[in-house]
């Protein structure tokens, strides 16, 4: 990846921090405080399945994409990391 | 119907303690142009550890409704006894507008799905009855006017088919800008953030309120430290010991309460200290219940006084058995309740 895409990856990464923390309504956490390859569900940031449809929104809303099938889904939504970077992929431009 | 707990959170605090202080300290003006609950009184990590989600209404919801039950010292976990009614004029209404707003935004596939399910008129109580773990009956009346009213005779309904041995009966309203600018559009707001009850106008002015109480009503009454409410039965005045007047400016002309005035106890009215609201006689039972447990008259907050009302014009320790509180719908019909002090 070359030093455009990485300035890029931080950028949206820090984007999806800060929607993650004012979306999901996490409490006692500041979006600098998300590691960036925090794993979301389970340990980690300790996400569950209805948040898991919030972020489908917010991917709608703020980048123009859709997460349809689940089984993909699972792999966008492993951390924050794969989650940017599916970002970085896939969005409209 | 006996009142075993009290809940509250309103703009000066949460609890009866903070209850009691703004009874006895009396009016302060709002620090904006509305009664709002301060963030820092609905932050709550044991009672809301499960919350993250809920919105501001079932935050303040459940708190009142937890701390009624704490202060009456039941345990209430797991019991299909306990109903729930939570009275409110227009229920998580700040919600449901952002609902709609993320409609218009961005479209209908794109909206929020906890937003829509906390639009949902009985999403509060819902919360509530997790929090405590209750398994009984629940139910939010939304109704304009005389709301509160209407969740104790439905309280009242549900003990005397033993369907319940405690009912928590409470009410919650929330308040922002859109309801400000309702406010502004439709009815006088007073700018000075003073809501003057007994002027008995014929355009009176309010100041938006919000916040929720709760009381844990019991059948039994040796549980009643507060005494108990009765929601029927003579209207006469003789016994009474005040009349708690709801006059808060929203529902237009007041002069209806000069007949009340007239009648003989003395009156006072609190809406000051709690702002305007549609199921406000809510907050003012609880002043009410407080002054019969703790036998204290607290002086009316505002004083200005031109029809020479019997007012409570200052702070008194004193015997205080009966008071009934008084309020008048948006077509002067009225509802009224009496609250006795358990050993008048």
């Amino acid at each position: 990846m070359d030093e455009h895409n990485e300035q890029e990856l931080a950028e949206i990464r820090k984007v999806l921090k800060e929607l993650l923390v004012t979306n999901l309504n996490l409490e006692d956490i500041e979006p600098e405080q998300i590691k960036d390859d925090e794993i979301l569900f389970g340990q980690g940031l300790g996400l569950d399945s209805l948040d898991a449809v919030e972020i489908v929104v917010l991917l709608q809303r703020n980048f123009g994409l859709e997460v349809k099938d689940m089984k993909e889904g699972k792999k966008i939504f492993y951390s924050l990391d794969t989650l940017a970077r599916y970002v970085l992929e896939n969005r409209k431009q | 119907m006996n009142i075993a707990g009290i809940g509250i959170v309103f703009n000066r605090g949460r609890g009866l303690p903070a209850l009691e202080k703004a009874l006895e300290e009396g009016w302060v003006p709002p620090t904006a142009s509305r009664y709002s609950v301060s963030d820092d009184f609905i932050k709550d990590r044991v009672i809301l550890k499960e919350m993250r989600r809920a919105d501001t209404f079932s935050k303040m919801a459940c708190l009142a409704a937890h701390d009624a039950v704490a202060d009456s010292g039941l345990s209430v976990a797991g019991k299909s006894s306990l109903g729930i009614i939570l009275a409110s004029a227009l229920g998580p209404y700040v919600t449901t507008f952002r609902f709609l707003d993320d409609i218009l935004q961005y479209g209908d596939a794109k909206v929020s799905p906890t937003v829509f399910s906390h639009s949902v008129h009985n999403a509060a109580v819902s919360y509530i009855a997790l929090c405590l773990q209750s398994r009984g009956p629940t139910l939010t009346i939304t109704q304009f006017s005389q709301s509160f009213y209407q969740a104790l005779l439905l309280a009242e309904a549900w003990m005397l088919e033993d369907r319940c041995t405690h009912v928590l009966v409470g009410s919650a309203e929330q308040c922002d800008d859109i309801l400000e600018y309702v406010c502004r559009q439709k009815i006088h707001l007073a700018e000075d953030g003073k809501i003057e009850p007994f002027l008995f106008s014929e355009s009176p002015k309010a100041v938006p309120g919000e916040g929720s109480v709760f009381f844990l009503l019991d059948k039994q009454e040796t549980s009643g430290k507060y005494g108990k409410i009765s929601i029927h039965g003579d209207n006469g005045v003789q016994g009474l010991d005040m009349y708690l007047l709801e006059c808060s400016g929203l529902t237009g002309d007041e002069a209806v309460y000069r007949n009340d005035a007239k009648a003989g106890p003395l009156i006072s009215s609190y809406t000051p200290l709690f702002g305007s609201m549609m199921s406000g006689i809510g907050f003012s039972c609880a002043a009410a219940a407080l002054m019969l447990k703790n036998q204290r008259y607290y002086a009316a907050p505002v004083q200005s006084n031109p029809h020479n009302a019997p007012l409570c014009g200052g702070h008194q320790s004193a015997p205080l058995n009966t008071i009934r509180c008084i309020s008048y719908g948006c077509h002067n019909e009225k509802m009224e309740f009496t609250l006795k002090h358990a050993h008048g």
